[in-house]
């Protein structure tokens, strides 16, 4: 046998010289032979201990030249172990297109095929493209269906989330959020703290699941990393407008019932349709509602922002639902027995606080006249014809029929999400 | 009850935690296929030679110091049971630093060089044995000896890194050290490596086996080394393990590879008769 030729220059172990001996051992056959040609007799005289540890093994050792030339040759031959416990890695597959010079999670996985349609359970943090190795511990992932999870705008969405995100201390105009007479500035308050209240369970449902979706969907994890920080901004930009002029106001528990069942609902698909198309569905209506009525910019322009969010995450229950009917025939019975199920737990539950509703209607009146108090409350009255029409619209494009539409609106909570 | 005629309890000495790790992992093993193993484990290699020849252990995981000192208590009638593949073919090396090289190893006379644990074969005493083969006059030569973890054989490397250390500030003109520790010490950049190189490679001897007394179950011992050479570093549940014990490999043994460990023992004091 020829052996192959490896000159290693002036390296020394530790130096460097068993990266090189790695890199060329590594991809020839166990048996094969590699002749090193090293720069002194001290080098060749460490290379036997390092082979004996890594399982290969030196049968040779001489040398050739004279002088400042001469060369000490080492003949290693590879021993039979792999260090990576994985077949060898595949050839590099075609890279995945540029746009306009940029990389997009919605092509990353051309040249690597679709999401798996089921992904294995015990699977674990291996990024796209990566071979795992053997050994690893088994983790027990709950969501391995792409069905379960799936969305098949998740690329847009999640370039249109980290491209649209905003800072709740800067892009707001907290100089202009007041003065306001008491009665306005209370109203505003209690609307606010409504809004803040019912985010930290928007935050809640999809944190809830981003530990238990298998790493295998990464688009399903990113999607839901910014759909939770997008709902604690809200959070944060809520509760900043009811403090900003030191005001108080009510956490009611009618909306906390709501919000508790809205979390006992287990699987993920009937919380996007509860949360995502019913519940933030009705918030896009509401928020419009608070940035055209606000008596100031701070509160208009937190509740604009608000909204872009808002359609992002009304977009993707659309998005999953509507390709979860379409795949599965008996999803349709399932999801409308969770909001009947929901609606069972809030029987009680007769309408929207009226602490909630005066509020709104005297920020629509601004102030307590009666004549804009009438105009206020036709306003909440309009407002809640259009969200009415607009779930059952949103529905719809969700794939669900006109019947079922309205029949899933009508048992929507009465505290909106 | 586990049938004690029929199991092996194999004796080790703990110079490290992680020999938990590895006779859990090693008793798993054998126990999936289908030899009742033990493990017991002891602070020191004296003491594990005692064990063996007193019967309270089967099989005794030996330095090969300690493998000679219990061949000659049993009157050369000890069997080898197996040995890692990082054990068979192992040398000593003398280091110097590169700016102080030795062109001869007679220039050793009148300088100091430094020593492993005096019980370590591969650390002290098999390199006194070969140099002064090689012609070295030791009566001239200063030691510097590094006796830490004495009873565990030099397997703590803990001396070998006190070499190095003493070589590289220059209170030593050369060290002695294992060839796979000076090899693990060169991969891990132990910085004290930097400006050292290898000055001499031993002649290459046995190291690590384990012993048996002649009077073991046959059958037993069959068993045994069956499913140790059938250990496969490929599977991904023995590879922690095996990685742990620095095997990739198990090879049967023979006596061959403890000739000069066995000459040096005696000729240094440390064999009786």
């Amino acid at each position: 046998m020829i052996p192959r030729r490896c000159d290693a220059g002036d390296l020394e172990l530790g130096g460097g010289l068993e990266v090189l001996l790695d890199a060329v051992l590594e991809p020839i056959a166990p048996g094969d032979e590699v002749e090193v040609s090293v720069a002194s007799r001290a080098v060749a005289l460490e290379l036997p201990g390092w082979a004996r540890r890594r399982g290969h093994q030196v049968i040779g050792e001489g040398s050739e030249g004279t002088g400042p030339a001469r060369r000490w040759l080492v003949r290693l031959r590879r021993g039979a172990i792999s260090r990576v416990l994985a077949p060898p890695l595949p050839p590099a597959g075609p890279p995945p297109p540029l746009r306009r010079g940029q990389l997009r999670v919605a092509n990353w996985r051309e040249g690597l095929g679709p999401a798996p349609t089921v992904a294995d359970p015990t699977a674990g943090f291996a990024p796209l493209g990566a071979v795992p190795e053997a050994g690893a511990p088994a983790y027990d992932w709950a969501l391995n269906r792409r069905d379960q999870v799936w969305a098949d705008d998740l690329g847009s969405l999640i370039a249109g989330a980290a491209a649209a995100q905003w800072d709740a201390t800067r892009d707001i105009p907290w100089q202009e959020a007041g003065p306001l007479p008491d009665l306005l500035e209370r109203a505003v308050c209690q609307v606010v703290t409504f809004l803040a209240q019912n985010e930290y369970a928007a935050y809640y449902v999809p944190a809830r699941f981003m530990p238990i979706v298998n790493p295998q969907f990464p688009e399903v994890l990113m999607w839901l990393a910014s759909h939770a920080y997008d709902e604690a901004r809200h959070i944060e930009v809520f509760t900043k407008r009811a403090l900003v002029n030191g005001g108080r106001a009510y956490a009611f528990a009618a909306a906390e019932r709501s919000l508790h069942s809205l979390l006992q609902e287990p699987d993920f698909s009937a919380s996007a349709l509860l949360l995502n198309v019913l519940g933030e569905g009705s918030f896009i209506d509401l928020l419009e509602f608070v940035a055209a009525h606000a008596p100031d910019a701070a509160t208009a322009t937190a509740a604009r922002l608000a909204v872009r969010d808002e359609l992002r995450h009304v977009r993707f229950g659309v998005s999953h639902v509507a390709r979860l009917l379409a795949r599965d025939p008996t999803a349709r019975d399932r999801l409308v027995a969770a909001v009947e199920a929901r609606a069972a737990r809030l029987v009680e539950l007769t309408g929207l606080a009226p602490e909630v509703t005066e509020a709104l209607t005297i920020m629509a009146a601004g102030s307590a006249q009666p004549a804009q108090i009438a105009e206020g409350a036709a306003a909440v009255r309009d407002l809640m014809r259009r969200m009415a029409e607009r779930r059952v619209a949103r529905l719809r494009e969700a794939g669900f029929d006109e019947g079922t539409a309205r029949r899933i609106s009508d048992l929507h909570t009465p505290n909106l999400m | 009850m586990p049938d004690h005629a029929r199991s092996l309890l194999v004796g080790a000495v703990a110079y490290h935690p992680r020999v938990v790790t590895v006779w859990e992992g090693f008793k798993e093993y054998f126990r999936e296929g289908g030899l009742d193993l033990d493990y017991l484990l002891f602070s020191n290699y004296e003491r594990l030679v005692e064990a063996l020849l007193d019967g309270i252990v089967d099989l005794a995981w030996n330095t090969n110091t300690a493998y000679v000192s219990a061949e000659a208590r049993l009157g050369g009638r000890a069997l080898i049971l197996g040995m890692r593949d990082v054990d068979a073919g192992y040398a000593s090396l003398l280091v110097t630093r590169t700016d102080d090289p030795l062109s001869d190893l007679r220039e050793l006379a009148g300088a100091t060089l430094a020593l492993g644990s005096r019980d370590s074969g591969h650390a002290a005493i098999l390199p006194l044995h070969f140099l002064a083969a090689e012609g070295v006059p030791l009566e001239r030569v200063q030691l510097l000896r590094f006796d830490t973890d004495l009873g565990k054989h030099g397997d703590t490397g803990d001396s070998e890194r006190k070499v190095v250390r003493a070589v590289a500030e220059g209170r030593a003109r050369a060290g002695a050290i294992g060839d796979a520790t000076w090899a693990q010490f060169r991969a891990e950049r132990l910085p004290e490596t930097d400006h050292l190189q290898v000055a001499w490679r031993s002649p290459t001897y046995s190291h690590c086996c384990f012993t048996a007394r002649p009077d073991l179950d046959p059958a037993l011992a069959r068993r045994w080394l069956e499913l140790l050479l059938r250990m496969d570093y490929n599977d991904p549940r023995l590879r922690p393990v095996m990685d742990l014990e620095g095997v990739k490999r198990w090879l049967p043994g023979d006596k061959a590879g403890y000739a000069a460990l066995q000459e040096a023992m005696r000729q240094q004091g440390y064999l009786r008769g």
